[in-house]
């Protein structure tokens, strides 16, 4: 058969293939309404086809001309055919009850270390610089010292907030957008064999303890407490979580066992894959907690310590106990 | 036709018994990109700063917020699309796809978009930079880890016009690949030289027979031979 006989002979049929293909992706551009629906078990046969020719010409060696053109249509419809969607309520109840804690408890021992390594240098500092404050210079500069001295003291109208924005909204937007900075950079650093993971653990620790330990020791220590620990339970477990992940992909690294380094950090990276979109949703709750809960001085204390052991309780518990049935 | 040994193509073999050929992007391609999705989100930031600011309290809230969702849920969302690439990348015909193939996943999107992180150390995508030089695929660290490529789209190619010439029956009987390489030559004729054309030609000058001739004779026969294996005979 000549190259001219086999196109003229399959012509029609790439057409139709290669229009149901625009089709879908017009309905994609501009929603469902406009374009009608395709056929999918039409597109399914067309496809499986169009292949079957393409093998063929690539084995006669028609003109490239032809050849590229089915390369071009089975690739489009390949594309489309392998869409996986993941997402949805069903997917999104099942990571919540099972998917999310049963991968922190699987990477139990980097969850462990990834919180030690965030609270000793929490602990180190905040009892070392509530012993002798001027060491709160070797960890940030007096201007900021100061910035979080303001922030936590006086009239408790702006409390915890940087003086120039000014409402339970923007603060939110500013704490995601900061914690998210800080929890990804947790996990990416794991790439450096887990390095930078370790890196702004300590780092975040540290700074998170110098602050603690200076306002204790100014005398701010319950405007403090009472400010942060009630989102300080999403939060914290979201940036110890994130570089869990992150050391994860540095152990992949370091030690691939019967794998190619390549390949042992792809697996990681799948395995892991859960935590990561776990703590994300974790930061936005704690954005949420800070921006309009923990700013809610007027409430008594009692009130918002209880609520924030609720929180603490509730989160420890969660990655705990929740999803070990297998049903 | 071995064109692996030279060329940065990917094979990957769908579950119908194809391989689907992948032509990995390099640098240059993926930084234009990049500049554009840079430009329409620099564009949208302001748009949406000048909208906050008639807000107020809330406007800054939701200039921030969208500050973030530009910054790191732009190019996960868009590579889930259809397309699979931000506007920027279908721009530049690029779209994201996993090793195998396959349209990328929310997990390979999400994690190979947060590790822009590690890709931008030491500063300006230094990291990633490096990465994408030194591997024949040009994947950049997110790319490593989430098991994802950025490919170039397979162009549509116009349908090749051969000269018009008396297609002629080659002379001896010659094998798939050599005939390829004819029909190739002569759909490439009314982009060379006169002069290439007849020197490229006379290696193919056994196949119309006729010793002695030389020139534009055998380069008409040849391009007459290509039309007869294209299955223009009359």
């Amino acid at each position: 058969m000549t190259p001219l006989q086999f196109e003229s002979l399959y012509e029609a049929d790439w057409k139709r293939l290669e229009d149901m293909v625009q089709q879908c992706l017009a309905r994609g551009r501009r929603g469902a309404a406009r374009a009608p629906a395709v056929q999918g078990e039409q597109l399914a046969i067309l496809y499986r086809r169009a292949c079957e020719q393409l093998a063929l010409a690539r084995q006669r060696a028609y003109p490239p001309y032809l050849v590229e053109r089915l390369e071009r249509v089975t690739g489009d419809a390949h594309q489309l055919i392998y869409q996986r969607r993941q997402f949805g309520a069903a997917a999104f109840r099942e990571f919540i009850a099972r998917g999310f804690p049963r991968t922190v408890r699987q990477h139990r021992y980097y969850v462990l270390a990834a919180s030690l390594l965030f609270l000793v240098p929490t602990l180190v500092l905040g009892v070392l610089i509530h012993q002798r404050p001027d060491l709160v210079l070797s960890v940030m500069d007096a201007n900021t010292a100061d910035m979080f001295e303001q922030m936590y003291s006086g009239d408790g109208e702006s409390l915890g907030r940087r003086r120039d924005v000014n409402s339970d909204w923007a603060m939110f937007g500013y704490y995601i957008r900061n914690n998210v900075g800080v929890s990804f950079q947790c996990f990416a650093g794991g790439l450096f064999l887990g390095l930078g993971s370790i890196f702004y653990l300590v780092f975040n620790g540290a700074q998170a303890g110098a602050v603690a330990g200076y306002l204790t020791e100014r005398g701010l220590g319950d405007t403090f407490y009472s400010f942060v620990v009630t989102h300080a339970s999403f939060e914290l477990t979201a940036i110890v979580l994130s570089g869990a992940a992150g050391l994860r992909l540095g152990n992949a690294l370091l030690a691939p066992r019967r794998l190619t380094r390549r390949a042992s950090l792809v697996k990681a990276a799948v395995e892991v894959a859960p935590m990561v979109y776990g703590f994300a949703l974790m930061l936005l709750i704690a954005a949420a907690i800070e921006g309009f809960w923990s700013s809610a001085t007027w409430l008594p204390g009692v009130v918002r310590y209880s609520v924030a052991a609720a929180c603490w309780a509730g989160v420890l518990s969660y990655f705990i106990w929740q999803g070990r049935r297998a049903d | 036709m071995r064109r692996g040994a030279l060329d940065t193509l990917i094979e990957a073999e769908t579950p119908e018994g194809i391989s689907l050929e992948l032509r990995p992007a390099g640098l240059p391609a993926r930084f234009f990109a990049f500049l554009l999705d840079w430009a329409i989100r620099i564009a949208v930031i302001v748009a949406a700063a000048q909208i906050s600011a008639l807000m107020g309290g809330i406007g800054t809230a939701v200039w921030i917020i969208s500050l973030f969702v530009l910054e790191w849920l732009y190019p996960v969302a868009f590579e889930l699309g259809r397309a699979g690439a931000t506007p920027g990348k279908s721009a530049m015909g690029l779209r994201v796809v996993m090793d195998s193939g396959l349209p990328v996943t929310p997990a390979a999107s999400l994690t190979r978009n947060l590790l822009r992180v590690a890709d931008f150390l030491p500063l300006m995508y230094g990291f990633g930079i490096i990465s994408m030089l030194l591997r024949k695929d040009f994947k950049r660290l997110g790319d490593l880890v989430a098991g994802t490529m950025v490919v170039h789209r397979p162009r549509a190619v116009a349908r090749a016009s051969l000269p018009e010439v008396e297609a002629v029956a080659p002379a001896i009987g010659i094998g798939l690949t050599e005939q390829a390489a004819i029909v190739a030559l002569a759909s490439r004729a009314s982009r060379m030289t006169g002069e290439r054309l007849d020197e490229l030609a006379a290696l193919a000058a056994p196949v119309v027979g006729q010793p002695g001739d030389s020139g534009a004779v055998v380069t008409r026969r040849v391009l007459g031979v290509a039309r007869w294996l294209m299955g223009q005979r009359k």
